[in-house]
């Protein structure tokens, strides 16, 4: 088992050093079967039924881990296979320079997050973090465009911002530790949970506070998210993906493993109504937002922050079941809007602009891409059968089973209104007469492809999730305290 | 450091001083119209840091906590500067490209902000026994105003060195509360923060590159 | 002589004389170094006193319109002048018997009426730069008393009496405490509002004739003959009062009289008058390194200023000593 946690260290990190130097076709083959055996390796631990560590401990696997590493790792096969399409194979220098680049750094993006789900501890944690924001900075900015320019710098810094209080945060819960653990200790989360019991409430609550600030300014939550739209809708559209998918995951994983310390500390009521407070905000602000959108990927963005409110509001809930209900919202949110936006970069290569005044008939103009893009804009909206319907059904259930019809009702209704701004644009752009100087017909096979992928992958966890899957969310929900 | 012994209370004291100077620095930095004169001030606050390291290390006999010091001396008083210096001299811009708010508008808004961190800290209930808990307060202060720094100002150049007094009062904050790291970690975090600086130094010149300018007025073309 | 002891009284009037004494001389000082500095032989040391005795020579001029005001202006500040010496540490480490009559904010008040009436009698001479300076005298005057304000609670923390004894006392009660933080921070916001407050670069430029920048030196455009002696008295009397505090209370309280003795006391006169020399050099020295800031920029010299003290309050909150 730890050999499997060594490989998925090294492979991604191999094939993107190995990018760097190696010619156009070598390199998108290597990052096809590079994320392919990385997704394996990461289902191959699904069915592990205890934490495993690898490393002298530096990497420590348990069923949180893994439930955010199958995510990460999905959306890294579904966008490789995507970015083989998209990145066209060119013989100018330039074109073979942004090959490179592109496929590089893909790859070390996919690696960093990886990364984050697997080290050991809070310290490890936040440069594993930081790393995915400095990488990822970079491939905002691969396109030499105005607006990438803008979007990259803004990234960088407010997400560095946010991470510095983050890493206030991991310095506070550190001296909350000590003063149970002494003066030296590494921070791993076994000693963590072990001694959280009798760590000091008001210095965890402080912790807890500044890390919802510092890493939900990377994972969106209102009013820290200003990045991100910027971000999303300037990035190449894989990273894009990536960027929506799974970094903003990673974050909410990191949230999560203060929050694992924090309820131990000092008891759920606090945690949940921070979250609650910032969950509540970002979806409300996500689907006023929703509904005056332009631009395609922008209309995607705000869709991303309002899953992300949905995911803190979630947690909130003291039900088991809403956690379980978040946990598979991870997953199914990341197929769903990496297919939504592999759709919207088709559309976007068909009609040559972001501006959803100017695409028209997208069903008639990309055969395959069209009614996928439709599919997946209706997934994002709760549509069953896909996974998204399942996942938010079970966070209502629990919001009304643990007491109390409010906010569940509020939640519903905006919900409701992101749908409604969805539904707009779909029937707008995909949904009208395809105009007549558009040629019709897909670019090539790998876009479509890497949306089936997506969408068989959201019909799964929709209809049927595996009962390893939902295995492996009730012993990630225990850890995360459903019990209590 | 045989004083150590016979005058502890000095000895705090002159931390206390030096903690000031970073805060003041940082003040310093929020007024300042040359990019050259506030990497300069980033340079000596980081100093200041680096002795307040050398404090904890003697008086807390932690040696990993001397090598910490050197490295991030190197780091932050060599290297971050010499990027900064370097990008200034290649885009030939000195005076930077102004500020939202008046200066001593700025300055009182941030007295404002300092106030508000540290009467906060002085409520928490902290024991160090690294360095006084004034250099909590001020490390909260110095975090505050370079949030203001950030905001307020309108140029990368002062953006950036904005974000990197961030990380100095976050170092302080560690050393009050977290001397006993482990080293390696770090040793990780400070290698984070060059990579970080590298990548800082790149999208500067890409600003530049496509703004012919390091003001950032011109960032209004996404909005909503 | 050695048995002899001085009253108390006496110890007061002596404490006034000096300041009386000395003020131009100090003055007078400063401007000999400041020329040296710049190359210059300069004016005799003890010009001042001969500028003195010609002006009260001189016939006195009203203009028209003027009311009593604009004579009694500088008499007023005068006698406020000659009053507060009694309430600081000038030459005696112990209070005297009449130094509980006011603490720090009691003699910061006396100061501000002084520098009240002299605003007011320029007000009075219907000159557009008399008007023009007490105008910025006032404004700029305004901006400096939350500092100073903030000062005095620092010295109210440490000390727990805003009395300027005890706070010299503590500050000489150990080594240590001269580089205590909140005590360096209120030193240093000091000698800003000091430096602000006498006039001198980067605020004003203390010796220049040109209107435009001047803020306190335009006050006495239109007086002449006695009132402009009494005026020029004054404002060298205030500079050494300033100096005093800064000194005896904040940065060197040492070299004070400890004892009635006669002559411990009359040592403590020549400690006193070197000690305000240097400080007097210090700011030649200054004059001549910086630039006048141009008078927009003085709120943000005066935000410096406040800075430091809130600061120091702020530093005094967290140590708790």
């Amino acid at each position: 088992m730890s050999a499997i946690i060594v490989a998925i260290l090294v492979v991604p990190l191999a094939t993107s050093l190995v990018c760097l130097k190696a010619a156009a076709r070598v390199s998108r083959m290597l990052s096809l079967t590079s994320s392919g055996a990385t997704f394996a390796l990461a289902l191959a631990l699904v069915t592990s039924r205890q934490p495993t560590a690898a490393v002298a401990g530096w990497l420590r696997v348990d069923a949180l881990s893994v439930v955010f590493l199958v995510a990460v790792t999905f959306l890294y096969v579904a966008t490789t296979v995507f970015a083989v399409g998209y990145v066209r194979p060119g013989a100018s220098p330039a074109a073979l320079r942004y090959s490179r680049r592109f496929f590089a750094g893909l790859n070390l993006f996919a690696w960093s997050m990886t990364m984050a789900t697997i080290v050991n501890g809070l310290a490890l944690l936040w440069v594993a973090v930081e790393v995915t924001t400095i990488v990822s900075a970079l491939l905002v900015a691969i396109d030499d465009t105005d607006g990438a320019a803008e979007a990259a710098w803004k990234y960088v810094l407010i997400a560095s911002m946010g991470l510095g209080i983050a890493l206030l945060a991991t310095v506070v819960m550190y001296y909350a530790g000590s003063t149970v653990l002494g003066g030296s200790y590494e921070l791993s989360y076994p000693r963590l949970l072990g001694a959280a019991a009798h760590f000091p409430h008001q210095i965890v609550r402080l912790s807890f506070g500044l890390a919802v600030l510092g890493y939900g300014t990377k994972m969106g939550l209102v009013p820290v998210h200003t990045w991100l739209p910027d971000a999303h809708s300037e990035a190449p559209t894989p990273v894009s993906a990536m960027l929506s998918g799974s970094l903003l995951t990673v974050s909410f994983y990191a949230i999560l493993r203060f929050y694992q310390v924090t309820i131990r500390a000092i008891g759920p009521n606090f945690p949940r109504e921070l979250l609650l407070v910032f969950g509540l905000a970002s979806l409300a602000l996500a689907a006023l937002y929703l509904a005056s959108q332009r631009d395609l990927k922008r209309l995607l963005a705000y869709s991303s922050v309002e899953h992300m409110g949905i995911l803190a509001i979630g947690m909130s809930f003291s039900a088991p079941i809403a956690i379980v209900g978040v946990l598979l919202h991870v997953l199914a949110h990341a197929a769903a809007k990496a297919t939504a936006f592999f759709g919207a970069g088709s559309v976007i290569r068909k009609f040559g602009t972001k501006d959803i005044g100017r695409i028209e008939g997208g069903v008639g103009a990309l055969p395959w891409s069209g009614p996928m893009l439709l599919l997946a804009i209706l997934a994002l909206s709760a549509m069953p059968p896909f996974g998204i319907f399942r996942s938010e059904f079970l966070i209502v259930e629990g919001g009304l089973s643990g007491g109390g019809s409010a906010l569940p009702a509020v939640l519903v209704v905006f919900v409701t209104l992101a749908f409604g701004g969805l539904s707009w644009f779909a029937s707008q752009t995909m949904l009208t007469p395809t105009p007549d100087g558009v040629v019709r017909g897909e670019a090539n096979a790998w876009m479509p492809a890497s949306m089936v992928i997506g969408l068989v992958a959201l019909v799964v966890l929709g209809v049927h999730p595996p009962p390893q899957l939902s295995g492996l969310l009730q012993r990630a929900a225990a850890e995360l305290g459903a019990h209590r | 450091m045989a004083a150590i012994g016979a005058s502890p209370s000095t000895l705090t004291d002159a931390a206390e001083v030096v903690a000031l100077l970073v805060l003041l620095s940082e003040f310093a930095m929020l007024r300042s119209s040359l990019s050259r004169s506030q990497v300069r001030l980033y340079a000596f606050q980081s100093l200041c840091v680096a002795v307040l390291a050398g404090f904890v290390a003697a008086t807390r006999h932690i040696g990993a906590l001397y090598a910490l010091m050197g490295l991030s001396f190197v780091l932050k008083v060599i290297i971050v500067p010499a990027i900064i210096f370097r990008l200034l001299r290649d885009v030939r811009v000195d005076v930077t490209a102004g500020h939202r708010l008046g200066v001593a508008s700025m300055v009182m808004l941030a007295i404002a902000l300092s106030v508000f961190g540290i009467v906060v800290v002085g409520r928490l209930p902290i024991h160090s026994r690294s360095l006084p808990i004034l250099a909590l307060a001020i490390a909260t202060a110095v975090i505050l105003v370079a949030f203001l720094l950030v905001i307020v100002r309108n140029d990368v150049v002062s953006q950036a060195v904005g974000f990197f007094s961030l990380e100095n009062g976050v170092s302080v904050a560690s050393l009050v509360l977290a001397a006993g790291l482990p080293l390696i970690v770090e040793v990780a975090f400070l290698f984070d923060l060059l990579v970080a600086v590298v990548v800082f130094g790149v999208l500067m010149r890409v600003h530049h590159g496509r703004a012919r300018t390091l003001s950032t007025r011109g960032l209004e073309r996404l909005r909503g | 002589m050695a048995g002899t002891e001085l009253a108390p009284a006496e110890i007061q009037v002596l404490q006034d004389l000096t300041i009386v004494v000395f003020a131009p001389l100090v003055s007078g000082a400063i401007t000999h170094l400041g020329a040296r500095l710049q190359g210059r032989r300069g004016p005799r040391i003890l010009q001042p006193y001969y500028d003195l005795a010609k002006l009260f020579r001189k016939e006195t001029l009203v203009p028209e319109g003027a009311s009593w005001v604009f004579l009694a202006g500088p008499v007023l500040a005068f006698a406020c002048y000659l009053t507060v010496p009694l309430l600081i540490p000038v030459l005696t480490a112990y209070p005297l018997p009449l130094g509980y009559m006011g603490d720090i904010l009691g003699g910061g008040f006396i100061l501000a009426l002084a520098g009240f009436a002299v605003g007011l009698a320029a007000v009075e001479s219907g000159g557009p730069y008399a008007q023009l300076g007490s105008s910025r005298a006032m404004t700029f005057g305004s901006l400096v008393e939350p500092s100073f304000l903030f000062i005095t609670f620092t010295v109210a923390l440490l000390t727990a009496t805003d009395l300027p004894y005890f706070e010299a006392a503590k500050v000489r009660s150990s080594f240590g405490q001269a580089i205590y933080p909140a005590h360096v921070l209120a030193t240093v916001a000091f000698f800003l509002i000091v430096l602000s407050d006498t006039g001198r670069i980067p605020v004003e430029s203390h010796a220049s004739t040109l209107e435009f920048g001047m803020i306190d030196e335009a006050r006495t455009l239109e007086h002449s003959g006695v009132p402009f002696a009494l005026l020029k008295w004054g404002s060298a009397m205030k500079q050494l009062i300033l100096y005093v505090i800064l000194i005896n209370v904040f940065a060197a309280p040492w070299g004070l009289a400890g004892s009635r003795q006669v002559g411990s006391v009359l040592l403590a006169i020549p400690i006193f008058i070197g000690k305000a020399l240097a400080v007097g050099a210090i700011f030649a020295v200054i004059d001549n390194s910086f630039s006048k800031l141009r008078l927009f920029k003085i709120t943000e010299f005066m935000a410096a200023a406040f800075l430091l003290a809130v600061l120091a309050v702020l530093v005094l909150y967290l140590g708790g000593r």
